[in-house]
């Protein structure tokens, strides 16, 4: 039973190659809440709700196990840059 | 973060529950519904679901890629999510939310003092079916918003911060 970390990562990496992906196991062991932060090319130029129903359909599989999922990040690699950038600049500051 | 620690309070809140509080729930979905229902079934569908729930389990587990949105129930969520200018589709009620995702909007949309039609999915097993197909979104809750599909927690979480929410629901309740 349940989903394990593994899973939702290998899923998510073949559906939407991201260039940058963390997914935490927020069951406490039992494999069914997840949160995910994810940059990828394929999410330019589609609006959040887009890129979150993207998700969704690669984790459809997993779905059906999964109670939670709380999807923090959907972001293009140029706004992960900048995000970064921001960041960085504001805790050099 | 708070939002995520949703079984805790979960199970607090369900012993808690006063009982009346769910009759009074049901009436007043009832009421929502079949005032906007054409047909007297379709508040058949959401008021009587206690009678309807054995019957549907079993139809679920022998026919599974049979669609539980049926062409009636897709007219009445059509005139729900239309006549009211925002409604959330949620575990529990307004003022017993039965999940932390669930009272997160709830509390955004109190905050902002909007005033919004909540249904509990919990009530009625075949409508949470409909409604994923219905909104091509897996999990609860799920808010709309002028007859649109705005998104989920998080989603309605990030608009929150950003301000777009909120410039999206004055622009609804003003028009």
């Amino acid at each position: 039973m349940g989903v394990t970390k593994e899973q939702v990562e290998s899923s998510l990496k073949a559906k939407l190659s991201p260039s940058h992906l963390e997914v935490s196991d927020t069951s406490g062991g039992c494999g069914a809440s997840f949160v995910v932060e994810i940059v990828s090319e394929q999410f330019d130029g589609k609006r959040l709700l887009e890129r979150h129903r993207m998700v969704n359909a690669a984790l459809e599989e997993e779905m059906k196990e999964i109670h939670a999922l709380s999807i923090k990040k959907t972001l293009t690699p140029e706004q992960w840059k900048q995000q970064q950038e921001f960041n960085q600049s504001n805790s050099a500051a | 973060m708070w939002l995520c620690s949703c079984a805790k309070p979960l199970t607090l809140q369900l012993q808690s529950r006063p009982p009346s509080s769910i009759h009074s729930h049901v009436r007043r979905v009832t009421v929502t519904t079949s005032t906007l229902s054409l047909r007297p079934s379709s508040t058949h569908v959401f008021t009587h679901n206690v009678h309807f729930q054995p019957k549907l389990k079993r139809a679920s587990t022998t026919i599974r890629c049979s669609s539980a949105l049926t062409p009636q129930l897709k007219s009445t969520l059509d005139k729900v999510i239309t006549t009211n200018k925002v409604v959330l589709f949620m575990k529990g009620t307004k003022d017993f939310p039965q999940c932390g995702f669930s009272n997160t909007v709830v509390q955004i949309l109190k905050s902002l003092n909007v005033p919004f039609e909540a249904i509990d999915i919990l009530e009625n097993d075949m409508l949470r079916q409909a409604l994923k197909e219905y909104s091509s979104w897996p999990t609860f809750p799920q808010l709309y918003i002028e007859g649109e599909f705005f998104g989920g927690c998080d989603i309605t979480v990030e608009a929150y911060q950003n301000g777009q929410l909120q410039e999206l629901l004055e622009k609804a309740v003003l028009s």
